[in-house]
């Protein structure tokens, strides 16, 4: 058969990442076989971790005169669309290089994370959900799978997978052994490579099948205290209420964990189960704040050393030494004061401005005898804890959130749940549980009291909260938040000026 | 050197009989060889750093045929060299990154271009334009007229782009003018192939110098009054001279048609592009058999009058595809036209969109709207159809991802000592309040991206320093500049520190000193640890320099250490010691280092030495995923990943296997009093007896005041 046109590859890649090695196998390939092929990139430090490009275009056929190739892809005219991450593979799909008529689209489903998403003060993770319908709708064929995963499996690196997943799909008239000669012919790796090719190669022809992406959310196991109160609860909120027991019951004790139930069962007699749950949930993080006695609790664990060997791939018996980065300042240590001593001390030295200047740095070598003994020794202070000033606190703080969820759901249950939800933005040490707690209660005195002294519908209130929080995750700075508050208090009819 | 290029040097010993196989602009360094150039030079920057890098890494190869080597400090110093072929007939090449790099050696190049040259000198330059360029977006075209120097733009595939190295020097020599060769991006490292000749010897080389230097010309000096002679010989005698060469080489080359009654006239560099768009009209095929007549310009500059207008004579209408603006190609064609009285009409910009990179895409809409207009008789209905489909494809498509698929920006590589500084410097304008900050060009200029985003001007390569001298004394607070040590010796330590000196100018300057020009490549500079001609240390010192300049405030601080660079930035914006105060931020490129330190560690594990491996780790337990240690930090190697607590939805924060151990994370937790969630741990490769013992007998105490500290041994499973 006579070609009337070449074939067009585009990778798409992060730099750095080796997308040139990949580029180079399949331009090899195509070499071997007597195929004129040409390949462009954009490399630079334009492109440095960042998203980048490579695009080869390959005549499937021997001839005497080199045809006229392009150096840029064109939308609409890719029949193999490579990506070594899932959400690049979406930008392809995005800016119109995998068409229905035309585009085969391998790519491996796992996420490098952008920085947007990682530095987000919540959840900033864009849901990839979209990108396998989109993969479905707009690529011809698809061969979608953990790369990473293979490659980690194999010891090769993810682009020996990409290219036996193309390899095996058929796209190419090359055979598999022309591209396997060019991993052969770098000598680097070979034998791993060869591993993470031929894994790709049977995906792409389908011998195996892709592994379920949906199943990663695992079940908690069910703590076996109390078990009569919390099967009491509500269905919907039995799974949050079991995990808080166990948790509570390690934190502090059975008694304490007693009390969460106690709480708990305050919300559940309202009968929105749905706001149980949510409570159930929260109301156990609450209640499990983190002071230095839970920080030093929680870095003496077995489980924590289990986990470190195992991501750290420390071999039996090699030794290894963790050293622990703590930095308590006077506020943590005050709140382990009872409140007579904590409160004049804290307010000494907030008026001295030691507050945020004045910390106690240290790095505790926590799998030596000295540091473990030194995390043993606050862990120990966890009976004394409920005398504490930070407990008082947060017991408190805990009261007036329950108290307010609860007189909410008798006006209206919508309302409930977002103030409950609002515990979302207590969370962290030091600066980061400051400007949390400190949101909070911005948001608890221009929204929530307002709507429970029924000054504001509550459905506005609702949507009010709803749009507070998002704000107030949108910039550690808080200008977004006050933004927000300040125009919802502008939108407010008279009557709340009046009341003030 | 970021790259290697073993295999590719040995590509540049191939004669006569070989066939090349490469990237274009190694294509041209092995045209530089056989066109018997006597000597080289040139500054790195993408897209043609590896043209530089390649000649470093081949010095014997230089040796043999005598060739020098100058890889200069920055462009004008690259310019002045081709001052050489002023008066010996010697042939040199010089290359750098366009516009940026012609803006530096503009000068130079005025006064190379005004007496002109015996020995042919070429400029080849990166045209840095459209997808994947790092600067501003102008066209080097406008130096070529200003200076009447010649443009070449050869078609984008190897041996039209050899044949102009090779003719380049030839038509330099031919009408004693510099001539500078462009090669767009994609050119640049386009692979393909060419017949490959013989390398040849220089006349004039290392191996056969002159034995006595040029006898006194004046006419040979930049000038009075010799310049106003200059002048007019170079549009009576040079520009002739050199259409005369353009046509008799045929450097331009005219495509039949069978639409006899239109044409395209396009630079070469678009030419691959263009017959793409042609074949989605199916006006042509892939062996660029085109229906419609082409006039493909590789000679941008000077146009040949008689060519444009044999070629529009007769013809209904035209399509000029030039890329970029102003278009000085259209109105040149315009008056060309208008002077012979030949009335066919030009379509260009208007049809063609006036800004931004010709892709595919942009060519198409063109021609569609040119034949709908020119031709109508021809059917474009199934094309054009395709075509729409295509964008509403595009559409749905993005309507189904969202507008908020996340950027990817590029940022600092894992380890990178220049991440640190930019922490401190956040961590500083929580006291201090916002600072003006004057970035600069090189990897710091990352830092202009997320999460860190600050910089409020970028002036120039080594401009910054000299880009806040008029914000100091307007403003309250002292204003910051960041540069590198690229930057610094690029041209920072005249046109910045002196200036700032000379003028008692009082404000603070940041100096990247990570031994490289990093962001190019990874090349030597000045004040590195190496010299690419003995190896050793590069001989100019930062510290030693700004002193010698008078500046008294001086602090070298490794940049690894966040608290005492904070301690020194507060001080020096904060102090009331007036003058310039200079903080040299030291730390090696860690993409050097790493490649150092991976062969060395590797061989040390291989003997059995001991190595420690240093990493670092968060507790999914303690982190609850604020990740401000993320928002102070950016590094590519600490990323979040669902948070294993059933009760929390926010992920956690995650330090994955590309952890080089810098270190930074631990010192942003401790210096910002984040939370307690990070650790270091070292573990003990090959350890000695003292390891094992004192590694059992704390696990063993710890054991036994009941708690678990360390590994039990476990079968299988480890390194």
């Amino acid at each position: 058969m006579s070609v009337s046109r070449p074939i067009c590859i585009l990778i798409a890649a992060m730099g750095g990442e080796g997308g040139g090695v990949l580029t180079g196998w399949i331009t090899g390939a195509a070499q071997r076989a007597g195929f004129p092929v040409q390949a462009t990139s954009i490399p630079g430090v334009a492109q440095r971790t960042g998203a980048t490009t490579y695009y080869i275009e390959i005549w499937p056929e021997q001839t005497k005169q080199r045809p006229v190739m392009s150096l840029n892809p064109a939308p609409g005219q890719v029949d193999v669309m490579i990506a070594s991450e899932f959400v690049e593979a979406g930008r392809a799909i995005a800016n119109g290089f995998v068409t229905p008529d035309r585009t085969l689209l391998i790519a491996s489903t796992h996420r490098v994370f952008a920085i947007a998403e990682r530095s987000a003060m919540g959840d900033g993770r864009y849901d990839t959900g979209r990108l396998f319908r989109a993969a479905r709708d707009f690529a011809r064929a698809s061969i979608l799978f953990d790369m990473d995963q293979a490659a980690k499996d194999a010891g090769s690196i993810l682009n020996a997978v990409l290219l036996g997943a193309l390899a095996g799909a058929g796209a190419l008239p090359l055979p598999p052994d022309a591209f396997e000669a060019g991993i052969r012919a770098d000598g680097k790796a070979v034998d791993s490579n060869l591993a993470g090719f031929r894994f790709g190669l049977s995906h792409g022809r389908g011998e195996i099948a892709a592994r379920d992406e949906s199943a990663s959310q695992t079940a908690a196991s069910a703590g076996s205290l109390l078990p009569g109160r919390i099967a009491a609860l509500p269905d919907a909120a039995r799974r949050h209420a079991a995990e808080g027991v166990k948790r509570l019951a390690d934190y502090q004790d059975l008694a304490y964990a007693g009390l969460y139930l106690d709480r708990l069962e305050t919300v559940a007699v309202l009968g929105d189960d749905a706001l149980t749950a949510e409570v159930a949930r929260h109301l156990a993080l609450r209640m499990s704040f983190e002071d230095v006695i839970r920080v030093a609790q929680l870095k003496l664990k077995p489980e924590r050393f289990a986990a470190i060997e195992r991501e750290q791939r420390v071999g039996p018996g090699q030794p290894y030494l963790v050293a622990d980065y703590v930095k308590p300042g006077i506020e943590e240590i005050a709140s382990l004061l009872p409140g007579f001593l904590a409160r004049p001390l804290i307010g000494f030295s907030a008026r001295r401005g030691w507050l945020d200047r004045v910390y106690f740095g240290m790095t505790v070598r926590s799998n030596r005898i000295g540091g473990w003994l030194r995390f043993r020794l606050l862990a120990g202070l966890r009976p004394w804890r409920p005398r504490s000033f930070r407990y008082a606190e947060e017991q408190a703080r805990i009261e007036d959130w329950l108290g307010s969820i609860r007189r909410a759901a008798k006006l209206d249950s919508a309302l409930a749940r977002e103030i409950a939800d609002c515990a979302r933005l207590i969370k962290g040490y030091g600066d980061t549980f400051r400007r949390g707690a400190g949101n909070y209660e911005r948001i608890r005195d221009q929204i929530i009291r307002p709507a429970l002294d029924s000054r504001i519908a509550p459905a506005a209130a609702a949507d009010a909260l709803v749009q507070a929080r998002t704000a107030a995750l949108a910039d550690p700075e808080g200008e977004s938040l006050g933004r927000t508050l300040s125009g919802f208090a502008a939108s407010l009819p008279p009557l709340r000026q009046a009341a003030e | 050197m970021e790259r290697s290029f073993a295999k590719e040097i040995e590509a540049l010993r191939l004669g006569a009989g070989d066939t090349f196989h490469g990237e274009g602009i190694l294509a041209v360094t092995k045209a530089l060889l056989q066109s018997g150039v006597s000597y080289v030079g040139g500054y790195q920057g993408a897209p043609v750093s590896h043209l530089i890098d390649v000649l470093v890494q081949s010095q014997d190869i230089l040796d043999d045929l005598g060739i020098h080597l100058e890889t200069c400090t920055n462009e004008a110093s690259a310019a002045a060299l081709l001052g050489a072929s002023i008066n010996y007939p010697a042939r040199g090449c010089v290359t750098w990154k366009s516009i940026v790099g012609t803006n530096v050696a503009s000068d130079a190049l005025s006064n190379l271009a005004s007496p002109g040259v015996i020995g042919g000198a070429l400029i080849v330059i990166g045209e840095d334009y459209g997808e994947g360029a790092s600067v501003i977006q102008e066209r080097s075209h406008a130096y070529a007229m200003k200076s009447s120097m010649w443009l070449l733009d050869p078609r984008p595939d190897l041996p039209t782009i050899v044949r102009s190295v090779e003719k380049g020097f030839a038509l330099s020599e031919a009408s004693n003018t510099p001539v500078m060769l462009e090669l767009r991006i994609r050119a640049c490292h386009v692979t393909g192939e060419f017949p490959a000749s013989d390398n040849i010897p220089a006349t004039v080389s290392r191996n056969r110098r002159v034995e006595q230097p040029a006898r006194f010309n004046y006419d040979r000096l930049a000038h009075p009054p010799a310049t106003f002679a200059q002048e007019k010989l170079k549009l009576e005698q040079r520009l002739p001279a050199a259409r005369k060469f353009i046509v008799e080489n045929h450097l331009n080359e005219v495509m039949p048609g069978d639409l006899a009654d239109v044409g395209i006239i396009v630079q070469g560099g678009l030419y691959n592009a263009l017959n793409r768009a042609l074949m989605n009209l199916g006006l042509s095929d892939a062996f660029g058999n085109s229906r419609v007549p082409m006039l493909v310009l590789n000679v941008t500059w000077p146009l040949v009058p008689e060519q444009l207008t044999a070629f529009c004579a007769g013809k209904r209408a035209v399509l000029m595809v030039e890329e970029g603006n102003p278009d000085y190609i259209e109105q040149a064609l315009h008056a060309t036209l208008r002077r012979a009285d030949i009335n066919t009409r030009v379509h260009g910009k208007g049809m063609l969109p006036a800004a931004g990179e010709y892709t595919i895409e942009v060519l198409t809409r063109g021609l569609l709207e040119f034949i709908a207009a020119e031709q109508p008789q021809i059917d474009i209905a199934a094309p054009r159809t395709a075509f729409s489909t295509m964008q509403d494809s595009r559409r749905a498509a993005q309507a189904l991802i969202g507008p908020d698929l996340p950027l990817r920006p590029p940022t600092f590589c894992t380890g990178c000592p220049e991440r640190p500084v930019f922490t401190a410097i956040k961590l500083v304008e929580r006291q201090t309040g916002k600072l003006h900050i004057a970035a600069d060009i090189g990897c710091h200029a990352l830092a202009t991206f997320a999460p860190f985003s600050t910089g409020n001007s970028i002036l120039g390569y080594g401009m910054s320093l000299a880009s806040m001298a008029g914000v100091g004394p307007l403003s309250e607070k002292r204003p910051l500049a960041v540069m590198g040590d690229g930057g610094f010796w690029h041209n920072g330590v005249l046109s910045g520190v002196a200036s700032s000196m000379f003028n008692r100018g009082d404000g603070v300057l940041m100096v990247m000193q990570n031994g490289y020009t990093s962001a190019t490549g990874v090349q030597y500079l000045p004040s590195s640890s190496g010299n690419r001609v003995d190896h050793q240390p590069g001989g100019s010192d930062i510290e030693t320099t700004v002193k010698a300049l008078g500046v008294r405030w001086v602090k070298r601080i490794r940049s690894y250490s966040l608290p005492e660079m904070v301690k020194a930035l507060r001080t020096a914006i904060t102090t009331a010691e007036q003058g310039l105060k200079v903080i040299i931020a030291d730390g090696e490129c860690q993409l050097a280092r790493q490649r150092r330190l991976r062969v060395t560690e590797a061989k040390a594990l291989k003997s059995g030495d001991r190595v420690v491996r240093t990493r670092f780790g968060i507790d999914d337990a303690v982190c609850t995923g604020d990740h401000s240690c993320i928002r102070l930090s950016g590094c590519p190697s600490l990323t979040i990943k669902p948070n294993p607590d059933p009760l929390r939805t926010d992920p956690v924060a995650s330090v994955n296997s590309g952890c080089v151990g810098c270190g930074h994370c631990g010192e942003v937790a401790h210096a910002a009093v984040l939370c307690p969630s990070f650790y270091k741990t070292e573990i003990v490769h090959n350890p000695g007896w003292w390891d094992r013992f004192s590694d059992r007998l704390h696990r063993a105490v710890i054991a036994r005041l009941g708690g678990r500290a360390a590994t039990q041994p476990q079968p299988a499973a480890g390194e």
